[in-house]
């Protein structure tokens, strides 16, 4: 399977090609080696790349498939039984992929009656999730060398729906940031233009999907983490409502505002990966039960269309400053697709949105001062020795362990949740969110979703935005929903007329009914013939010629050591107390991927 | 201003986050612009207004049963500790080298 | 110093105390599906929850929610339908996450109290009586205790310091943590300052953990850690309405600890005060050995928590079901126990003071008395045993076979627990043989030495009282012609001490009573015999 043909596959492609037999999981293992092989290197999406997991549960994946229409077989000639009306084989692999506390004990790879949604997917992680048999360090020095001990909620499901891991994708450091630019392992750039960044905080999740590495990743979103990377990136990105899909395992950022969600290079694509990981799990008590069908909700704005929907637009929204030309006339093209699609589009107010930006920085960073208190030098994590004492010494390993961002984060939370402060800041901006929420509320009273931009511009250059109360503000589209709780998916609607960047419109839908959003994006999707993967693969072949593909190849398997080396992932910094588990376990694994014996998946 | 730099190295020691003077300097500049970049919140109109501490409107009373699950083996509890010994976590002494 | 109690006639003490119990007899932790068990090997009850790992996150456990409510109903404390857990962000590294999650100003459980009767030696502390009322005996008091608050909080790990002087904080080499404990499931209840003695600080704590204990949320060991006491005090001149200056005593694991601890600090404030100094608001640590409190650290300003709600855990709304299925469950507490104990059996106070207070032994002395409410042929059924409310006739019989019981458990089956080191549940006892001895004893059919013998036996063997009688053939005599040829006899072997007695010289019955029982080898019904001689001596 060559890129074109690897990278033109949807998960519904995927899944159907698999058991037709018209491919198999293992190249598709192989062919998404092979594109981070070649693309990773500009890129730098990843932080930890895990060919092995992928290539493990990819020939598991192809011998129950094989095994499966082998019974199907016998069955048939003995006259006894069919397959599942559904044509989806039954697993019954017994891959432990969990110890006692991923949402399963040693649960098979792909067990029984599970719906493959996600056969032979190529995925990814952010990595603040956690996945046995990798580290989860969420870019940030200080969880360095932090083994996963058990896997997410999130991850487990994507795991248990058939998908291929690929790897830990980079990201602004504990999610703090909207260019990825303050991870600790070095940035991730845009595929679409490489001196750019790939938004953020989710920046490798969005760079990977859009360069065609990995069909599908997950993010999460606490302000438009996953929104404005993928609209940077020209690839959908959708978080539900907080609560459709579990954060257990997912490092936390801001709790109350924190969600997963999913990119992809289509709606559909999206659709389905929500659909493998959504739903209560008993380890987070704010996931909720989800009949929803998004892929159904999906298939359903296409082939019924969305006559007689109704859309609202938020006037005011247009005239913030700094909203740039391209991004609003962008918005003006959605609106007429969707009313050329036989929606009504209507005017709503969302008057107390304005103030979204300042609760935000009120509660996400209280949230995240407290949340980041755990990491403290004791029981993992960044220590620095040398110290006198054990305040000394983490005072000293979180200063070393956390980026400026981070620190600057816990700060501002750790001032406004001291006492008499806490009056003034956390508790009045809670009340704001009351009025927000109730903004959203009325506003869905009339429509069933709303249009609006996602950033108000495109992807901007590396450095260009140094001042982080300026980087602030370009989550000012994204954050109002983070706050309310409602989901919003960022649809790529081309590149802009003046920048030549993905220009995105956010769609936006009532909490809880996260299918109108699907529906809609959908329909508006089928509208635009735009191309949603970025042309980097094609830049590097005509930089490097007809055979690039097998030299650079060639090149960085002989590399992937050194390579690894230099993004830090393996560093044997001498100045640390590196405990001598760890350095046992470290010269334990020759293998670059770092998958570590001690809970390997095979 | 809203903070003076003496407040921060406080915020910064109960925080856990050793700053030296540049840090400090810095760090007062920034929490003092991003304190003023808060004030719509401070001048809202709330009377009456109840706060969003669970942004899922209703959700109340979750709980689990009392059942028992297996953890960690002492190994995996421990796979990640800086330092170690006899199954347990060691750390550097609380009081150690405190006005001495 | 001055002793306690010349400070307590100038200076009025002020108590109030902090409790908290680890509800030991849940199965899970707080926030995580951890096993609870006290001595494990040292992170084995530990996982990403209760270990703080980055990611997870708390699910709370119903059942601890159901005790605290329980406690709060059996305390008289209102329960708050709305309350929220919060976060209370400090560093410190038995506590895994950095903060604990605790309760905010809405506790589960708030404005109750218990009214504490302070008897006998315990009573003499508090001569002066504002605010009580006398118990009915004379003997001692009542007085109202107001709870504050219970809320429901996690507990931290155990952390043991190496090296440096015997284990202590000061000068240790490196501490060495075990999360076993960390997210055991805490309730902390906080008294009203109504407490002015360490007596009564003491007979607080033990009529809580009796509480506690009859509900079974815990099984209250000091020793282990799974009650703990903190105490506030402060000292006024009498009669004057101000707080003083407060401290906060830590370190009181015992209840005679509590009792010293408090009464030491009391005379330690008033030498403070008395020479003109003031007290210093901080934490004082009780050195048992040393027999005094010394400072931990001095409290320059409140402490500042970051408290705020926890945002990873749904609000609650109890329902009105639920605390109604949670009463339901509520047992007889030791105070109804007692009263009824007293009103019922007319037992001996200080006999159903104790019964009372022992789950166990409480419910074995219900069950023997209902086996022989049983069993009987129609004198004990319109007793009401078992609760019966007063206003119905008391069977004579079932107060003497009462009092009889409660003697058996009291002495004869508490001594050979205590020899032994066995629990009621170890040994073959069983209600049914021992009401069997009880009635055997009050009819007098045995003697009460005979009794002993066979009560030995039937909780060694297992055996019925009346099998073993029969098998070792004793039986008292109680055959009154039988009888009167031995009195007869006796009588006539010492006509110097027929003379005397009938001189006047009536001490000498429990001679010739002696003589007779001596003569049957203690067979013999040392009452009838008595009633005999004195009749026959009467002649």
């Amino acid at each position: 399977m060559n890129f074109t043909e690897y990278a033109a596959l949807r998960v519904a492609d995927i899944r159907a090609g698999l058991l037709k037999g018209d491919f198999t999981a293992h190249e598709l293992a192989q062919a998404a080696g092979d594109a981070y092989q070649v693309m990773d290197g500009p890129l730098h999406a990843f932080l930890q790349p895990t060919p092995g997991l992928a290539q493990a549960r990819a020939e598991a994946l192809d011998q129950r498939i094989a095994g499966q229409s082998c019974d199907a077989a016998n069955r048939r000639q003995k006259g006894s039984g069919t397959l599942a009306p559904t044509g989806q084989a039954r697993f019954t692999d017994t891959v432990s992929t969990g110890n006692a506390f991923g949402a399963h004990t040693n649960h098979s790879l792909l067990p029984n009656n599970a719906d493959l949604r996600l056969a032979g997917v190529p995925i990814a992680f952010k990595d603040n999730m956690n996945q046995l048999g990798t580290r989860t360090t969420c870019a940030s020095r200080m969880l360095e060398n932090y083994e996963s001990t058990y896997t997410a909620t999130c991850v487990d499901r994507a795991l248990a729906a058939g998908a291929l891991p690929l790897g830990k994708l980079n990201m602004d450091e504990f999610a703090f940031g909207s260019s990825t630019e303050s991870s600790a392992f070095g940035t991730t750039q845009n595929p679409w233009d490489l001196s750019r960044v790939p938004g953020g905080s989710s920046g490798g999740s969005a760079a990977a999907v859009a360069s065609g590495i990995t069909t599908v990743a997950l993010g999460s979103d606490t302000g438009g983490s996953i929104r404005q990377p993928a609209a940077f990136c020209g690839v959908v990105g959708f978080k539900p409502t907080y609560g459709v899909v579990s954060r257990y395992g997912v490092v936390a950022f801001g709790s109350s505002l924190d969600q997963v969600g999913a990119f992809g290079r289509s709606v559909g694509c999206v659709a389905a990966a929500t659909d493998a990981i959504c739903g209560r799990d008993v380890r987070d008590c704010t996931s909720q039960d989800s009949a929803a069908n998004f892929e159904a909700a999906a298939l359903a704005g296409v082939e019924q269309g969305i006559k007689g929907m109704k859309i609202g637009v938020v006037r005011e929204y247009l005239s913030l400053s700094g909203l740039e030309a391209e991004v609003i006339r962008a918005l003006e093209d959605a609106i007429g697709h969707l009313e050329c699609l036989g929606a009504h589009i209507q005017e709503v107010e969302l008057p107390n949105a304005r103030a979204a930006l300042s609760a935000y920085y009120v509660i996400g960073p209280c949230e995240a001062f407290s949340n980041l208190s755990r990491f403290d030098s004791v029981r993992y994590g960044y220590r620095q020795c040398g110290a006198n004492n054990l305040n000394e010494q983490c005072e000293r390993s979180r200063a070393a362990g956390f980026g400026p961002e981070t620190i600057r984060r816990v700060m501002l939370g750790s001032y406004l949740l001291s006492s008499g402060v806490y009056h003034t800041y956390y508790y009045p901006a809670q009340q704001v969110r009351t009025l927000i929420t109730q903004d959203y509320q009325r506003a869905f009273a009339s429509v069933d979703a709303l249009l609006t931009p996602v950033s108000p511009r495109t992807a901007f250059s590396f450095g260009e935005i140094t001042d982080p109360t300026q980087m602030y503000l370009s989550d000012v589209f994204t954050i109002p929903i983070n706050i309310a709780g409602n989901g919003g998916l960022s649809l790529p609607v081309g590149l802009g007329s003046d920048s030549g960047l993905p220009v995105a419109v956010q769609l936006i839908g009532p909490q809880f009914q996260d299918e109108n959003i699907l529906r809609v994006a959908a329909a508006l999707e089928a509208r635009y013939d735009i191309e949603r993967l970025a042309p980097l693969y094609q830049r590097l072949l005509e930089a490097k010629g007809e055979d690039a593909y097998r030299v650079v190849n060639k090149r960085q398997n002989a590399n992937e050591r050194q390579r690894v080396d230099e993004k830090g992932m393996q560093s044997n910094n001498n100045e640390r107390c590196c405990p001598a588990g760890q350095q046992h376990l470290a010269a334990n694994n020759p293998d670059p991927e770092n998958e570590r014996g001690r809970a390997k998946d095979s | 201003m809203y903070l003076s730099e003496n407040e921060v190295r406080d915020i910064a020691t109960y925080t856990r986050i050793r700053l030296n003077k540049d840090a400090v300097r810095e760090m007062t500049v920034y929490l003092n612009e991003v304190l003023d970049g808060l004030k719509p919140i401070t001048q809202y109109q709330l009377e009456g207004v109840e706060p969003t501490f669970h942004p899922i409107a209703g959700l109340v009373n979750v709980m689990r049963d009392d059942v028992i699950h297996p953890g960690f083996s002492q190994a995996e509890a421990l796979a990640n500790a800086p330092d170690e010994q006899e199954g347990q976590f060691r750390i550097t002494p609380i009081l150690g080298g405190e006005g001495v | 110093m001055k002793e306690l109690k010349a400070v307590l006639a100038n200076w009025e003490a002020v108590i109030g105390l902090e409790v908290h119990t680890e509800l030991t007899t849940l199965q899970t932790k707080m926030f995580c599906s951890c096993k609870i068990e006290y001595g494990a090997a040292p992170n084995t009850h530990v996982c990403p929850v209760c270990l703080g790992m980055p990611g997870a996150l708390p699910q709370p456990n119903k059942a601890a929610i159901q005790s605290i409510v329980l406690a709060g109903l059996a305390t008289n404390c209102q329960i708050q339908r709305r309350s929220m857990f919060y976060r209370k962000n400090y560093f410190y590294p038995d506590m895994s996450k950095n903060f604990q999650t605790t309760q905010g100003p809405v506790a589960f459980c708030m404005y109750g109290g218990i009214d504490l009767e302070v008897t006998g030696a315990a009573a003499c502390e508090r001569d002066q009586r504002q605010g009580t009322r006398p118990l009915a005996s004379g003997d001692g008091y009542v007085t109202p205790i107001g709870i504050q608050r219970i809320h429901m909080e996690e507990d931290a790990g155990k952390m043991v310091h190496v090296g440096g002087e015997s284990g202590r904080i000061t000068g240790a080499d490196y501490s060495l943590l075990d999360y076993n404990r960390c997210g055991t499931p805490l309730i902390e209840l906080v008294t009203k300052p109504d407490l002015r003695t360490p007596e009564e600080a003491r007979l607080f704590l033990q009529e809580l953990r009796q509480i506690f204990l009859a509900l079974r949320i815990s099984d209250c060991s000091m020793e282990q850690g799974s009650l703990r006491c903190d105490g506030n005090i402060s000292l006024r001149r009498r009669g004057s309405e101000q707080l003083g200056a407060k401290t906060e005593l830590k370190n009181m694991n015992s209840f005679k600890n509590l009792h010293d601890g408090l009464a030491y600090e009391i005379c330690r404030q008033a030498k403070v005060l008395e020479s003109g100094e003031r007290v210093l608001q901080e934490t004082r640590h009780w050195e048992p050995s040393a027999r005094r409190t010394v400072s931990m650290r001095i409290k320059e300003t409140a402490d500042d928590y970051r408290l705020f709600p926890e945002p990873d855990l749904a609000p609650y709304d109890l329902s009105d079901e639920f605390v109604a299925s949670v009463r339901a469950m509520l047992p007889e507490l030791p105070a109804a126990r007692r009263t009824r104990y007293l009103s019922d059996y007319e037992l001996p106070a200080a006999d159903a003071r104790l019964l009372a207070a022992d789950n166990d032994l409480a419910a074995f002395f219900d069950s023997a008395l209902l086996a022989a409410s049983a069993n009987t042929d129609g004198d004990l059924s319109a007793s009401g045993l078992g609760g019966g409310k007063g206003g119905q006739a008391k069977s004579v019989r079932l107060v003497t076979l009462a009092k009889q019981l409660a003697n058996l458990l009291l002495n004869d089956t508490q001594a050979y627990l205590n020899v032994h080191n066995f629990k009621l549940v170890d040994t073959s006892l069983t209600p049914e043989h021992l009401v069997q001895l009880a009635a055997l004893v009050a009819d007098g059919e045995l003697s009460s030495k005979q009794g002993k013998e066979v009560f030995a036996q039937t909780i060694k063997e297992g055996t019925s009282p009346r099998d073993t009688v029969n098998h070792l053939g004793i039986k008292q005599l109680s055959d009154t012609d039988a009888l009167q040829a031995v009195v007869n006899d006796v009588l006539a072997r010492f006509p110097d001490k027929v003379q005397q007695y009938r001189a006047g010289k009536t001490g000498l019955l429990g001679f010739f009573v002696g003589q007779a029982m001596q003569a049957t080898t203690g067979q013999a019904n040392p009452q009838l015999l008595n009633e005999m001689f004195m009749q026959t001596l009467a002649e």
